[in-house]
């Protein structure tokens, strides 16, 4: 398995060299003036008022100070000593930042179709846009699950091709759905109960297949793995079938923020475990395909030729962990340092908490196999299996079955 | 492994069995199992519960266990520390070894060890020197740490790519230790405790739990509470608990300060935080309609909390809960939600001679539906829980004494009536009352809604088995904040840990070493070259970025090739 290197002409010309360098630091700029505004501007950082300073007068002067000084001294830079410009940083980051703000842009858009005022309140939420958004994320998720069903069976470049767009259209779709939202929830309630979309299990399952589904389509496109995509795309199928049956039962409403997650936190916290959560996704998924992978081999099966050879499906699961564990424990320290803010202890062996290291320890004592006694093959790929069945617990069983501190999780 | 040989023969198999890695995994497993049990099994309940729940034989098995407060008992400690010593044997072990092996490593490769490796390419030159070789393989490994080694005709290039990934090991596995010291730092220097304060008033003591006993624990100042209030959205969701609080230090008063949900308030060493609230004795007055063909209505006052007795009756209110709002939902199921505010509520529990005990939720205002006032209601529970409240609709609007006088009347002329026809003497009955409490003749505005009313109350009214109905007539809201009370000066010793964690992990996970070794061997006009590499991690990329160097590499010797033969 070699990796791929695409060169195209307009890729290249976009990321590399001045262009990307100097549209890197613009970005950063714009995120620095972003965090000047919360610190320095008007009256400060509030849950409601930030959002609208950011649209506003306010937020044009400080952010495009930022991107604009970002941009000038970059620029300068790039002339002064021109071998910055070939930095590893900025070519590796700016498809990233293009496509959030790619995201940002689709979101703006998005607004245009939000019905008037009058066709919203509140108590009836049924007319806001964010539904059909999220419904278009669903159909393109199961299409794309389908697609890269069949490619197993009929390992076609074409079906292969639309597998991997409809799943970039539905994390696109996704993601500009879920700040939508954000918007959304400003345009209830006179704007008291506005907050980012990330304080419910529906929006956060949005955010589960956005995420795990990104975590993927890198592996795929670096290690053409796209046999891996039925079982990963297959389990955020699955998700989103909960997630349809979340928004039937009415779990999919925009509702006001209770007082213990009111904090800066919850936009740190939630998504940075959602990474975890969602890498550790993958690696079930490469798991699952090394298992598969196995049994067809033993059957003799002409279908061996469509998957990865064992020994990669392994390393893209180590991959996926490696990714994932990080995150996770950076995740769970950000929760620890939120609860050392609002209750009053750092680690209160909540269930939630708990189970939280039950998943680290889980994938922890996996790394230690692997990495020191050289473990691989079919005990991880099915600990990677099992190692999802406890974050899914984790993340969900907890939520359903455990009381506690984290409850505000729970289905009501 | 130099601190090894200090150690006498036979500590030797006890600390290779610490800091084996099959003891490693078996201790995450076990205290994942082991964590598993108290998240499934509630912690710090109460014990007639869990006597209750389990039967004695199992209470008695888990209570020794000590399951009921399990990560706190003597096994599971010693787990945690039983991880601390592997760890740091682990730690002692492999720490200089890792040391000595980042700091200087051999330049010359063995044959032997050439063979081993996965990734090789040879070349054969004729004509050209070794210089010239040397010189093109260090242009193509920019980037990479070089050294040279010389040794008669053959010469070694060996090439290091992130050689400090050992340190990720020796940081996390520090950092843990860190993380777990300051864990019990926290627990053995630290306190954390709650505390309530109704408003007015001070405290200075805490109460925890320590195993399954309450203690308590005194406080270098008072903490008084000067108001408790709650913001609402508009849709009767509570959006911010506040305390307005005074520390008083000696007597004097330091510190005044708001806190709230997420922002606690900081002195000396200890973080006050706004943990929850309730009712902190508020003033009730209830008015008692009595039922016992009077008509008469008396009035009963009490603080929450208290009980109301009445001498004459021998009955007693005990007062258990106020609450100033109750937002419902009064949407059909299905329906697009309405959220109505119930108005403010007491619970009381009445007791008395010959009655059975029940518990009560009484509603100071008239229930309105559809903009039609519907009378007062109270919810009943006899089994005293609130879950199985039912509704019941008395039917009269109480807030206006003349529905009352009404019912009373009406009842009276209703017996005094001759007439068989139901229907009649209701009509008949009614009229005599409205001209008995408005005067002959008048009406008032609504009265038709108002006859509705005392027809639904005398259903109604006259069956319950109570001497009087009190109903929640006037309120002076009183709160309390439930504080909690922390001392943690482990804390940032478990930030540090931490920072480390994170980043130890960072670099052990996503750095590899990477050696590459270029040998070059002189055999008269010809050299033979050889091209080998070894990664610790991460065989993918380094496959990729050993074919890079190797294919330009490539170009390069085919290059040198070419020019040999012209």
């Amino acid at each position: 398995m070699t990796a791929v290197t695409e060169s195209n002409g307009l890729w290249d010309t976009m990321y590399q060299g001045r262009a990307a360098f100097v549209r890197y630091w613009a970005y950063i700029g714009l995120m620095l003036g972003a965090v000047g505004l919360a610190m320095f501007a008007g009256d400060g950082y509030t849950e409601s008022g930030y959002i609208f300073q950011l649209v506003g007068k306010d937020g044009l002067m400080w952010l495009g100070t930022g991107a604009l000084l970002g941009a000038g001294l970059s620029i300068m830079a790039s002339v002064l000593r021109p071998e910055l410009v070939n930095g590893h940083i900025p070519k590796m980051m700016v498809p990233w930042f293009d496509g959030a703000a790619l995201m940002v842009a689709l979101m703006a858009l998005l607004t245009l179709f939000e019905p008037a005022a009058g066709m919203v309140s509140y108590e009836d939420q049924a007319n806001l846009f964010a539904g059909h958004v999220i419904m278009t994320m669903n159909v393109l998720f199961l299409f794309s699950a389908i697609c890269y069903i069949a490619y197993l069976f009929a390992p076609d470049s074409f079906i292969g091709s639309m597998a991997t767009a409809a799943a970039w259209g539905a994390i696109y779709a996704g993601g500009s759905a879920l700040l939508l939202r954000w918007y959304e929830s400003y345009l209830l309630l006179d704007g008291e109960i506005g907050h980012a979309p990330v304080s419910n299990i529906y929006e956060v399952f949005i955010l589960l297949f956005c995420i795990t589904t990104i975590v993927y389509l890198q592996l795929e496109k670096r290690y053409e793995a796209k046999a891996m995509g039925a079982f990963v795309l297959a389990l955020v199928a699955s998700g989103v079938f909960f997630g349809i049956w979340l928004d039937s039962v009415g779990q999919a409403e925009i509702k006001p923020l209770v007082p213990a997650l009111q904090s800066y936190w919850m936009k740190i916290h939630v998504p940075m475990n959602f990474v975890g959560y969602g890498s550790f996704a993958v690696a079930c998924g490469a798991g699952m395909a090394y298992l598969v992978r196995q049994w067809l081999e033993a059957r003799n099966s002409k279908m061996v030729k469509v998957f990865p050879s064992l020994e990669a499906l392994d390393q893209l699961a180590y991959k996926a962990v490696a990714i994932g564990f990080p995150a996770f424990t950076l995740a769970t320290i950000l929760g620890a340092a939120w609860a050392a803010e609002a209750w009053g202890g750092y680690w209160s062996w909540d269930p939630k908490e708990t189970w939280a290291l039950i998943v680290w320890l889980v994938y922890g004592a996996y790394l230690h196999v692997r990495i020191s006694h050289g473990w691989h093959g079919k005990t991880l790929a099915w600990w990677t299996v099992i190692g999802f069945v406890v974050t899914v617990f984790c993340f969900l069983g907890v939520n359903m079955y455990l009381a506690g501190l984290h409850s505000y999780g729970r289905l009501s | 492994m130099p601190p090894m040989s200090k150690t006498t023969d036979y500590l030797k198999p006890i600390i290779l069995r610490l800091s084996s890695m099959s003891l490693a995994i078996t201790l995450l497993t076990v205290l994942a199992l082991a964590s598993v049990i108290g998240t499934v099994l509630l912690q710090n309940q109460d014990q007639a519960d869990y006597l209750q729940q389990f039967g004695p034989i199992w209470y008695w098995v888990f209570r020794s266990l000590g399951l009921f407060d399990m990560y706190h008992t003597w096994w599971f400690l010693s787990l945690l520390g039983f991880l601390m010593l592997s760890l740091s044997v682990c730690l002692w072990r492999n720490v200089p070894r890792f040391l000595k092996e980042m700091r200087g490593s051999k330049v010359a490769l063995s044959d032997s060890a050439m063979k081993h490796m996965k990734y090789s390419r040879h070349w054969d030159l004729k004509g050209t020197s070794t210089e010239s070789v040397l010189l093109i393989a260090k242009e193509r490994l920019k980037g990479w740490r070089l050294r040279e080694e010389q040794r008669g005709d053959v010469s070694y290039i060996r090439a290091d790519k992130g050689k400090y990934q050992k340190w990720g090991y020796i940081c996390v596995h520090t950092a843990m230790l860190v993380i777990l010291i300051g864990g019990w730092m926290s627990v053995q220097f630290g306190f954390r405790g709650n505390m309530s304060v109704p408003e007015g008033a001070k405290e200075n003591e805490i109460t925890f739990l320590k195993g399954t006993s309450t203690e308590y624990m005194k406080m270098p100042f008072d903490v008084r509470c000067n108001e408790f209030s709650i913001d609402f959205y508009p849709n009767g969701m509570p959006k911010e608990f506040k305390s307005n609080l005074t520390i008083i230090d000696g007597g004097k008063e330091v510190l005044t300060s708001d806190i709230i949900v997420n922002e606690p308030l900081y002195y000396k060493g200890v973080r006050i935080y706004q943990a929850s609230f309730g009712d902190g004795g508020s003033k009730i007055r209830l008015k008692l309609f009595k039922l016992d063909g009077t008509g008469d209505v008396g009035s009963a006052e009490a603080k929450i909390y208290t009980t109301f007795k009445d001498e004459t009756s021998g009955i007693t209110l005990e007062m258990t809960d106020f609450r100033p709002h109750n937002v419902e939902n009064m949407a059909e199921l299905g329906k697009a939600k309405d959220f109505q505010d119930m108005g403010p509520s007491v619970d009381y529990v009445m007791r008395g001679p010959g009655l059975k005990p029940v518990k009560i939720r009484s509603f100071m205002d008239a229930f309105e539906l559809n903009g039609e006032n519907r009378g007062n209601f109270m919810q009943v529970s006899f089994s005293g829980n609130t879950k199985e409240f039912k509704n019941v609709a008395l039917g009269l609007d109480l807030s206006n004494p003349q529905e009352w006088e009404l019912m009373q009347s009406f009842i009276t002329h209703l017996a005094d009536t001759d007439l068989k026809d139901g229907q009649k003497a209701n009509l008949q009955a009614f009229k005599a009352a409205m001209n008995d409490v408005f005067g002959e003749g008048k009406r008032p505005d609504n009265f038709q809604a108002m006859a509705m009313r005392v027809m639904q109350a005398v259903q109604v009214i006259p069956r319950l088995p109570w001497p009087y109905i009190p109903v929640l007539d006037d309120y002076d809201e009183k709160y309390y904040t439930g504080l909690q009370l922390a001392k943690d000066p482990g804390m940032n010793v478990v930030w540090i840990g931490s920072g480390f964690l994170v980043i130890g992990l960072c670099i052990m996970l996503y750095v590899s070493h990477r050696k590459l070794w270029l040998i070059v061997r002189r055999k008269g006009n010809d050299v033979s070259i050889s091209f080998v590499g070894l990664s610790n991690r991460n065989p993918l990329n380094f496959n990729r970025e050993f074919n890079e160097i190797l294919s330009s590499m490539d170009d390069d010797m085919q290059q040198l090739k070419k020019g040999d033969r012209i």
